[in-house]
């Protein structure tokens, strides 16, 4: 079976969307880690939407204007309220190895940029022809972990 | 708590359409490898299955070798990615946070101890010398070919090519005998004397090459005889060649003795002897059994043998017994050397 190319990360293309998480979370990309003990149930998408809102994160500690930037206390305390009614208390762990996040790379388009590639000997033609290739979006170093079992909570504190 | 009001909250969504993500462990030294300007392209690579063994995969940095194994979770774990959710209405688009793919398990990395000289060994046909006819059987594949069907990194892999002195000739890929090394050797040390050049300063590899091609050898055996024995200093890509000493005479002996086995018993003196007698003139009185200590056996009072040990490490037909600790020293000795 051939070797498949495991590209590294390649120069970030910001989504254009403002990352709402504490700086920490942020990587080039955008992309970062959330782990729940347990499952989210929602009800399926309407046809239309990309997307299901089931709730929201509040950092409570996170106050950069009170104990700055680099403040790490916030890492502590983290909700995900899920629905009307359930809080899931958390904290923003950082990871003891980092995780790649590695997906399959899209179409052959990146061919002519591979000729450019030194390479050292022996490894000139071994690349798989047409073979599969992944490669590294992005490194993440921290996550949400989120490990207590929900919690309710009134109704009224939800904004909606 | 009541207090606290929600406005700092960030939204919360799961997209429609996972996308597959696969999250993979870094060990420290993958990460900053990774880190570093200009990261290198690593590869994951699979053993073909063998009929006792499932095949497996392995991630290779250039240098180094880890074992694939994924992990299942019982959790949820989500990778996340700032999107903006649809609005609603008259609603200014929040940016919110959105799960945009779902790991059931995830890969964890474990250093490989595989060895390339074992691999290799038990995949590369023998390249023997009977009698001045050359047996061989080739396999009609290329070094290239070989490297990506074998589950280790290039360096790796490239390493262990050396360590058995393994070419390639005529598209197909050998190992060479005790038996064919002990005869390119000669030949090596005949041509040297003829062509007037130092063994152990700077000659061209080609020249003895070509030399040695009129014994029936092939160049690139010869080659690859000559890089193994080549001190570390010498690039070995470059048409350039210049012995180590101590390596080569250690190597000549010990070829020498390993040549013999099976045969009657080896007097030593008639070692010595011989073994003198393949050297160039002016390493002769390097011939001395501590040069290849530890590789050789006293059967009887006037006789030696290699190292039993040593002979079953030579032929290696488990893999299991490949990854034990070597008893070829000199193996070990120079593999430290190259790691630097």
């Amino acid at each position: 079976m051939p070797s498949i190319p495991l590209h590294p990360p390649s120069r970030p293309t910001p989504s254009g969307v403002e990352n709402p998480l504490p700086p920490l979370l942020h990587t080039p990309t955008g992309l970062a880690l959330l782990e729940i003990q347990g499952t989210i149930h929602f009800p399926p998408p309407t046809a239309s939407a990309t997307s299901t809102r089931v709730g929201k994160l509040v950092f409570p500690l996170y106050n950069p204007a009170l104990h700055g930037e680099g403040d790490a206390k916030w890492m502590k305390r983290v909700y995900l309220y899920v629905g009307e009614n359930q809080r899931m208390v958390g904290e923003c762990k950082k990871l003891g190895k980092a995780f790649a996040v590695i997906r399959r790379r899209e179409g052959g388009g990146d061919g002519s940029l591979e000729g450019d590639v030194t390479m050292a000997e022996g490894e000139g033609t071994q690349r798989a022809k047409e073979g599969e290739e992944l490669e590294i979006v992005e490194v993440v170093r921290h996550k949400l972990v989120f490990s207590g079992r929900p919690e309710p909570v009134g109704g009224g504190t939800e904004e909606r | 708590m009541a207090t606290q009001q929600f406005d700092g909250g960030v939204p919360f969504a799961v997209a429609s359409s996972a996308q597959k993500l696969q999250l993979l462990e870094l060990p420290a030294d993958v990460a900053a490898l990774l880190d570093a300007p200009n990261p290198p392209r690593l590869s994951i690579k699979s053993s073909a299955a063998a009929n006792d063994r499932p095949a497996y995969a392995v991630l290779c940095t250039p240098t180094q070798t880890f074992h694939l194994r994924q992990v299942q979770t019982s959790n949820s774990l989500f990778v996340t990615q700032p999107r903006h959710l649809d609005a609603h209405g008259n609603d200014m688009p929040l940016p919110a946070t959105c799960a945009i793919a779902s790991c059931p398990a995830t890969l964890e990395l474990h250093p490989s101890d595989a060895s390339a000289v074992a691999l290799l060994h038990e995949v590369l046909p023998v390249y023997d010398v009977v009698a001045g006819d050359v047996d061989a059987r080739g396999n009609g594949t290329s070094k290239d070919h070989i490297f990506e069907n074998l589950p280790l990194s290039d360096v790796q892999c490239q390493h262990g090519w050396n360590e058995l002195m393994a070419f390639e000739l005529d598209e197909h890929t050998y190992r060479p005998s005790v038996n064919a090394l002990a005869q390119v050797w000669k030949s090596i040390n005949a041509a040297a004397l003829a062509e007037g050049v130092q063994l152990d300063s700077q000659f061209l590899t080609e020249d003895i090459a070509t030399a040695v091609a009129d014994d029936g050898h092939p160049a690139s055996f010869t080659k690859a005889v000559l890089r193994h024995l080549s001190n570390d200093e010498q690039d070995a890509s470059g048409p350039w060649s210049c012995l180590d000493r101590a390596r080569t005479v250690a190597f000549v002996g010990k070829t020498l003795l390993e040549a013999k086995q099976g045969s009657s018993d080896f007097l030593i003196a008639d070692f010595t002897d011989t073994w003198e007698d393949r050297l160039p003139e002016g390493w002769r009185k390097d011939a001395k059994l501590t040069a290849i200590e530890g590789s050789y056996e006293f059967p009887t009072d006037t006789t030696i043998r290699a190292k039993s040990k040593d002979a079953a490490v030579a032929n290696v037909q488990d893999a299991a017994a490949a990854t034990k600790p070597s008893a070829r020293k000199w193996h070990e000795k120079f593999a430290k050397t190259r790691k630097k």
